[in-house]
């Protein structure tokens, strides 16, 4: 159904469960009838606008087991509902993976980051506005893609792994992650699994309802940095159309590990340019073992768009990837 | 549960059809298994009635050409792809199915090109046809068939109607997505598109019905004789006289 929009939210039932095992065990009684609620910053949009009718939402930030930051044996473990605002400014982040704080500090604007949470940034639904607005496309169920047809406005959407659907991850805190090698701890009442970050985030080959494996009655309630890349050199860029308030039209999160001028390894990850977090292991090989500078990002810069398929209003996309992964390697 | 075809409204808030309800889905699973176990119960009950079981020792005769062996199992590898990969999805499998069931429904529309015209021009195609005699050999028991029973024939011809129908309405959502030889233009009207994916869904549902019921009978004691002749060509001479009426085929003496 075409959204309709309203003001105010409409009834629904709120659990705000305060300890682990109330949580999880809501999560599985519930189903796919119990919204997970973090911040809200992506839930109050898709409810107000009757777009998602869940008869309940589980509010998870009374959960104090699945807030804050703490160091580990092997690096930092961050609860899944710490804020945003948390992460950004946390002394500790800021001096091991600067790449991850200055991420979360470019992450939609202050006040949104005050209320908005890692657990929700990272499994925050596609942006592409014609699911938003409601329509049956392929991602809400149908049998269509609406932004990638004649008149279809893609400018935001895919370059790679589309799949029919062509949204994009909109999270910018993910390919930081991605590229930190972050685990995903993911809790249900049968236990915990741990994910690697890149394979948490799922494309629409494999699930095109879903941006990320979780299953029904799972909650991703904490995500492990171990200390591989802690105060590796970092660069994180984003690009939108605002500076503030906005999803990226691009974003790129790296990390180097150099040793006399030469890059023994490399992560590069880049955000927006498909449905998951989209690693570059072709740029990454093509500069290990190189001196880092302009000459080498000069270079390679190009490999990081190969296999692209722009649509078509999003053709600038391509040049915008390469330029922000030159960027990233020369420093 | 209880609905038939799923609707939902277009760009323009009209509504349109969606495509199949995938309920019917275990429908359609409930009702053959009830079907088929109550088939093998009867058969079970009757079996100490059944005249002796021809051998399979003897002289031997062709029944299936190896170019034909090939096609039928080229057809069922990429017809049980279809409906793994096609069903993946619905009953929550997260594979990546779209390219496999693609490649696999190519493969399928090859193969049954290819048979419509080696049946058309190599085969005796008048061996499959269903004619008025037919119909009455399942009440007669004198009455023996030609190459294909009567059985056989109707499930070829169920079979082609629905393998064509899978076909057509895959070919053109083929053409919705983007593939090696074109990009999608997504420019179908939705209720045009809705309709194919309901055939394609119609479709699809009695192309499980039918595998089942035809690999149930492949694997019945007493119609081993026709799947071992799938694989290895060949029935013997003595399974050929009880159970078709050599007037009416002929065939060759196997190597």
């Amino acid at each position: 159904m075409v959204a309709t929009s309203h003001d105010v939210m409409p009834d629904i039932e709120l659990y705000q469960p305060t300890d682990e095992a109330n949580a999880l065990a809501l999560a599985n009684t519930l189903g796919t009838d119990g919204w997970l609620l973090g911040g809200g910053q992506d839930t109050y949009g898709w409810l107000k606008d009757r777009n998602k009718t869940p008869a309940a939402m589980i509010e998870l930030t009374q959960v104090d087991a699945w807030k804050g930051i703490k160091e580990t044996a092997d690096g930092v473990e961050i609860g899944a509902v710490t804020t945003i605002t948390e992460i950004a400014t946390n002394p500790l982040i800021q001096s091991k993976f600067a790449l991850l704080s200055t991420a979360a500090g470019r992450v939609a604007s202050p006040q949104i980051r005050n209320v908005g949470t890692l657990g929700g940034n990272l499994n925050q639904d596609a942006r592409c506005w014609y699911y938003r607005r409601g329509l049956d496309c392929y991602r809400a169920g149908g049998n269509i893609c609406y932004a990638d047809s004649p008149e279809g406005l893609n400018r935001e959407h895919a370059l790679f792994g589309a799949s029919r659907c062509v949204a994009v991850s909109p999270s910018d805190t993910a390919p930081a992650l991605v590229a930190l090698d972050a685990t995903m701890v993911v809790s249900s009442v049968s236990g915990q699994r741990l994910i690697a970050a890149a394979d948490f985030f799922v494309g629409p080959a494999r699930d095109i309802t879903s941006m990320t494996v979780l299953n029904e009655g799972e909650i991703l309630t904490a995500v492990r940095i171990p200390n591989t890349w802690a105060n590796a050199e970092f660069y994180f860029e984003k690009v939108a159309d605002r500076n503030v308030w906005d999803f990226a039209l691009v974003n790129v999160a790296a990390a180097f590990k150099v040793s006399g001028g030469a890059i023994t390894d490399a992560r590069i990850v880049c955000g927006a340019v498909e449905c998951t977090p989209r690693r570059l292991d072709a740029v990454e090989d093509a500069i290990r073992g190189q001196q880092r500078s302009a000459e080498l990002a000069e270079q390679v810069a190009a490999i990081a768009s190969d296999g692209a398929r722009p649509l078509n209003y999003n053709h600038f996309k391509v040049p915008l990837m390469e330029n922000l992964v030159k960027r990233a390697i020369r420093g | 549960m209880g609905e038939i075809v799923r609707y939902k409204y277009d760009v323009w808030g009209e509504e349109v059809i969606l495509g199949v309800s995938w309920d019917l889905l275990w429908v359609i699973a409930v009702a053959v298994l009830i079907l088929l176990a109550a088939h093998a119960i009867i058969m079970a009950a009757l079996a100490n009635k059944k005249m002796d079981k021809p051998s399979g020792e003897g002289r031997r005769v062709v029944r299936h050409e190896i170019i034909d062996r090939l096609f039928h199992w080229v057809m069922a590898a990429s017809i049980l792809m279809l409906i793994l990969t096609g069903i993946a999805p619905i009953v929550g499998l997260r594979i990546a199915w779209l390219n496999l069931h693609w490649i696999s429904g190519l493969l399928l529309t090859f193969v049954v090109i290819f048979h419509i015209i080696r049946s058309l021009f190599w085969q005796d195609f008048k061996s499959i046809l269903l004619g008025p005699r037919d119909f009455g050999e399942p009440f007669n028991s004198a009455k023996k068939p030609g190459k294909y029973s009567f059985e056989q024939k109707g499930m070829h011809w169920a079979v082609t109607v629905v393998v064509l129908a899978v076909i057509v309405t895959g070919l053109l959502m083929f053409l919705q997505i983007d593939s090696p030889f074109w990009d999608r233009t997504n420019s179908m009207a939705e209720s045009q598109l809705g309709l194919i994916f309901l055939l394609h869904g119609l479709s699809t549902l009695a192309l499980v019905a039918l595998a089942s019921t035809h690999i149930y009978f492949a694997l019945r004691p007493e119609k081993l004789f026709y799947t071992r002749s799938m694989i290895s060509g060949w029935i013997s001479e003595d399974e050929m006289t009880a159970n078709h009426d050599t007037n009416r085929w002929a065939p060759k003496e196997a190597d």
